[in-house]
């Protein structure tokens, strides 16, 4: 009989994700808790179990799987925004800039008291003002929300996800010249990065809503079309290293913006979707190791805290002049909980630069554990408290 | 409970309901968002009223009671623009149209509530298939009597209502073919269609009504979904076969329309209605679903066959002298133009042919209710 962990080598992808995806029908058929909370939790106890098994280098399969599933879940996301809105009604977006700013505030000054050396404090800062779209899109769906909570909770993630981008590209922008002393590797790899990533995702934006207006089937579907240019620009965006998170979400915006066709997918791009999103959630707690977790516990909580109520209050505090209640003004702060996927994309990419951020930070490690696997249980909680959820049928 | 006793009203006198639609500005399905929007509406004084829904995706707003073409499409218009404005501060396109073209019925919710619930058991997917649009004309009547007479008089002039409104051509995603496939979904429902042929409100009163009450299968005069129904509390008639049109300026039209006949049918000059008008009722109903302003009708009186297009202008011209005593003219010039340019129904198509998509149809319709 072979060795456990040599059979778990071959075999421990797809064990993980069945066993992930089982346990998830299992328990939210039991409790409605979200399916993504319990995908992270046994992805995270499978790789304690098994660590090199459920290894993954950052140009493995699994990796660039992972990377293609938030493509999909980014343009999705993308594509529920409206812009206009944010034009005419100023106060959400003047709300998503003072929840991020003041995050980043508050979490830079907490570090920084705790004596965390300044740059990464700053990248830390940077990272928490992000809410995960990934969590927040698949609780939406999950529950069928609809109302102001869910259309300004997916407005206010898009917001606070450019930001935490543009943020954390400039301080690692910054830490590169302040090494290596050259000034244009810096700008290279912040906003040049960043314009490159938006105009590659715009850019397909255009093209491929008009390739189906040619194709003339797009009263019937888009899904395939679309996510066949999700997984184009992931690929362009690996090999141009530039931010798949930014690109995946522009063509997302520019396709719905672009007028040249209205047309819809099957929400989470169908069953294939569904599945791609299981190995996301597992591969994102994965790289997470049981010692950081537990020595940085102490500070992730204070950090998780002071997160969790500023973007409440931030949130809440336009509520009024936004026009939604003062009620569902601090569920949209609070159903901005969810975070980790989105930075632990963010991190694979600047892993090769040097910055190997979760290493040397457990804090980070135990907040986004615990944010992967709480944040949707509270945004999921915040949608049913402001009535937004479709009522569940008795059987 | 017995049926309250007519109220009289001021004759001629009318109001107007609109049933809209709430679509969400992110993807243009349909959202469950009334609450928020009455909770935004709530907090200044609102020009006319508005009410929920039994679905969230849905509001309704009627109008005062007018006796002027003019004070009711100035009502409505300030109505429909803080409407607009409140549902643009929240990401809420609002929109008419008899049906939302591709909302799937299986997504929509139905209030939490135990009579809803009720409902929902009781007819199955009818109930969530009930998701559709409406505009409700009141004309104010002196009598039950005048009433019935109104009712059944009016029934000739059913399909007129249906082919002007017509504006849902499209259910879950596809053409059904028909301009109002909206009445379908109305006449699914076991007491849909029109009111016995009783011409007294006493008789109707004790003998249709307590009779009816007694089987048990009605409670109030709510359980009929008929085209037209007698409406005691308010002493009026309720025209219930109109699409929600595209624009508030047609829902005025149409209503002024309705009043110019009551009107000229109030002076008897016509034959008196009778029980066999009704043969070619549910014939001429379905044409004028079916085809819109295309359709061919039956003569109830003389059997003769009619296009409906034919049958409207030449009613619309015998309404003139009466549109102008009620100050209507412009009402009906407006639909003289209808037979001209075609329904909301035909418009909708355009905009799918235009746009290759069901929710562009969708954008059209929400830049069209907003007068633009």
């Amino acid at each position: 009989m072979p060795d456990l962990q040599v059979f778990m080598a071959e075999l421990g992808w797809p064990l993980a994700i069945a066993l992930a995806w089982l346990s998830g029908e299992f328990i939210h058929r039991w409790t409605r808790l979200p399916r993504i909370s319990v995908y992270g939790l046994v992805g995270f106890l499978m790789a304690q179990a098994f660590p090199t098994a459920l290894s993954s280098g950052a140009s493995s399969t699994v990796t660039l799987l992972a990377n293609l599933a938030f493509g999909l879940i980014l343009f999705e996301f993308g594509y529920r925004i409206n812009l206009h809105w944010l034009r005419i009604n100023p106060w959400i977006a003047v709300s998503g800039l003072v929840e991020s700013a003041a995050t980043f505030g508050v979490v830079y000054l907490i570090s920084h008291l705790t004596g965390m050396p300044p740059l990464t404090s700053l990248l830390l800062a940077s990272l928490a003002m992000s809410t995960s779209p990934a969590g927040v899109l698949r609780v939406i769906n999950e529950e069928d929300s609809s109302g102001q909570v869910t259309e300004r909770v997916l407005h206010l993630v898009a917001i606070n996800c450019v930001l935490a981008v543009f943020v954390f590209k400039v301080v690692v922008g910054f830490w590169v010249f302040q090494t290596s002393g050259s000034l244009t590797q810096a700008v290279s790899h912040s906003l040049i990065e960043l314009l490159m990533s938006a105009v590659m995702g715009a850019m397909l934006g255009f093209i491929v809503p008009a390739v189906l207006r040619l194709l003339g089937a797009i009263a019937q579907d888009g899904t395939v079309a679309f996510a066949m240019g999700v997984v184009l620009l992931v690929a362009l965006a690996h090999a141009f290293d530039v931010s798949p998170v930014l690109a995946t979400l522009t063509f997302g915006l520019a396709a719905r913006h672009s007028r040249v066709a209205f047309s819809r997918t099957e929400r989470n791009f169908g069953g294939i979707g569904e599945l791609l999103t299981v190995l996301l959630f597992v591969f994102a707690v994965s790289t997470l190791e049981w010692e950081r977790v537990v020595a940085g516990a102490g500070l992730a909580v204070v950090l998780v805290l002071a997160r969790f109520v500023v973007k409440a209050a931030a949130v809440a505090a336009f509520a009024h002049v936004g026009g939604i209640s003062w009620r569902k003004g601090v569920l949209t702060g609070i159903a901005l909980s969810p975070m980790l996927v989105f930075v632990t994309l963010l991190l694979e990419q600047t892993r090769y630069m040097g910055i190997v951020l979760v290493d040397e930070l457990a804090a980070l490690a135990a907040m986004t554990l615990l944010l992967e696997v709480v944040g949707p249980i509270i945004t999921q909680r915040a949608l049913i408290w402001a009535n937004e959820t479709a009522a569940k049928e008795e059987h | 409970m017995p049926l309250e006793p007519f109220k009289s009203s001021q004759p001629l006198t009318m109001g107007v309901e609109l049933e809209l639609q709430l679509v969400s500005l992110s993807d243009f399905d349909l959202t469950a968002s009334s609450p928020d929007l009455l909770h935004l509406l709530s907090r200044k004084p609102f020009p006319g009223n508005v009410t929920p829904e039994i679905t969230e995706s849905m509001i309704e707003i009627n109008s005062d009671v007018h006796t002027h073409h003019s004070e009711l499409v100035a009502q409505l218009q300030v109505i429909r623009d803080t409407l607009v404005q409140a549902g643009e501060q929240l990401n809420i396109g609002i929109c008419g149209g008899g049906t939302h073209p591709f909302q799937k019925w299986s997504d929509r919710r139905i209030f939490a509530k135990p009579r809803f619930k009720e409902v929902s058991e009781l007819y199955g997917y009818l109930a969530k298939q009930f998701t559709i649009f409406g505009q409700h004309v009141h004309i104010g009547c002196a009598s039950g009597d005048d009433a019935l007479f109104l009712l059944h008089s009016l029934s000739r002039y059913v399909p007129h209502f249906i082919a002007l409104s017509s504006s849902s051509p499209y259910v879950q995603g596809n053409d059904t073919l028909f301009n109002s496939a909206r009445l379908n979904s109305v006449f699914a429902f076991p007491m849909s269609g029109r009111a016995p042929f009783t011409q007294s409100w006493s008789t109707f009163e004790n003998e249709y009504f307590a009779k009816m009450e007694h089987t048990g299968v009605i409670k109030s005069m709510k359980d009929f979904y008929w085209d037209i129904r007698p409406k005691p509390e308010f002493g009026t008639i309720e025209l219930r076969v109109c699409d929600t049109p595209l624009t508030v300026e047609r829902a005025a039209a149409l209503a002024v329309f309705l009043q110019a006949l009551c009107r000229y049918l109030l002076e008897r000059r016509e034959e008196p209605p009778v029980e066999d008008d009704y043969l070619v009722y549910n014939y001429n109903r379905f044409q004028a679903c079916r085809f819109g302003l295309d359709g061919t009708l039956v003569h109830p009186k003389t059997y003769e066959s009619l296009s409906l297009r034919e049958d409207i202008l030449t009613t619309l011209r015998k309404m003139e002298p009466h549109g102008a005593a009620l100050g209507g003219t412009a009402g009906l010039q407006h639909l003289v133009q209808v037979t001209h340019e075609g329904s909301d129904a035909h418009y909708l198509r355009q905009q799918f042919d235009r746009s290759g998509s069901a929710e562009g149809m969708v954008d059209a319709a929400i830049q069209r209710f907003r007068g633009e």
